[in-house]
């Protein structure tokens, strides 16, 4: 069995990612793939449902910090929700959740990006 | 099969792997179960084992650059007191010096990748050495043991 799935698909302007297991430097590839994806469709409204994320490690946290720039230059975002514990663990010892904003729930990542109009 | 019992500071396991990424998680189930073996919670024990994946993917990329044909050597060690993981390899000498600080905020602004692993691993870990020894590069990952329960 695969390491990692990662599905994705779009709500309107909004691209939502869907990693599920384990994101390390083996797998990261088809992770950063899914990202840059949507970069090159120019969709720069990202948010990474990790509901089926058992662990990700620096790889997968360098693939979003890799983008992000990116992302944000082109006035979009990436952000996350439904983080598991130890996922959300990792996120807050690097600091990487005040650099990210982290929701509880998919909508509520959709939602703040409704709430900021079209220049996100 | 080995017929004497463990000698005092003998490792518990020794895992041997070829320089593969897909071996990366055999690495990390390994890892967590020897932390829970040794006495540490789940959630411990998958920081430890997310530190030993670390330790192991700086050998693959930085010791032996991506070459699948080598080595790697894990020793998983429990003295009572601490539980310390060895990551052995006869790559490239790693000097931890050139690993910069990891500064966050500045990594996202110049779109850097690289360095987040060290720094995992020290956030993790209560002690994170690094040696040449008979030509081999050896991290060293300890983390204390959780104090015992008073007997009952």
């Amino acid at each position: 069995m695969s390491e990692l799935l990662v599905e994705t698909r779009q709500v309107e302007e909004i691209t939502l990612i869907y990693p599920r297991g384990y994101i390390n430097a083996h797998t990261v590839r088809l992770f950063e793939g899914e990202i840059q994806k949507a970069l090159q469709q120019n969709r720069f409204k990202i948010v990474v449902n990790c509901a089926g994320l058992a662990y990700i490690a620096s790889a997968g946290l360098g693939a979003i910090m890799g983008a992000i720039e990116e992302i944000r230059g082109n006035g979009g975002d990436l952000r996350l929700s439904e983080l598991n514990e130890t996922v959300r663990n990792i996120f807050e010892i690097l600091g990487f959740n005040h650099l990210y904003r982290i929701f509880p729930s998919e909508v509520e990542a959709i939602m703040s990006f409704r709430g900021e109009g079209t220049a996100a | 099969m080995r017929s004497a019992p463990l000698r005092s500071g003998e490792p518990r396991l020794r895992l041997v792997f070829p320089s593969e990424t897909s071996f990366l998680g055999l690495v990390r189930d390994v890892s967590r179960k020897m932390a829970e073996g040794a006495g540490f919670d789940a959630s411990t024990a998958s920081r430890i084992a997310l530190a030993v994946d670390e330790a192991a993917t700086n050998v693959l990329e930085h010791a032996y650059h991506g070459a699948p044909d080598r080595l790697v050597e894990i020793r998983y060690r429990d003295d009572g007191l601490d539980f310390e993981v060895d990551v052995c390899d006869a790559g490239d000498r790693v000097d931890p010096r050139d690993v910069p600080k990891v500064d966050l905020r500045q990594y996202a602004n110049e779109r850097r990748t690289g360095g987040l692993g060290v720094h995992l691993m020290g956030k993790i870990m209560d002690r994170v050495t690094f040696r040449r020894s008979r030509g081999r590069n050896v991290c060293c990952l300890v983390k204390r043991r959780p104090t015992p329960m008073a007997a009952s």
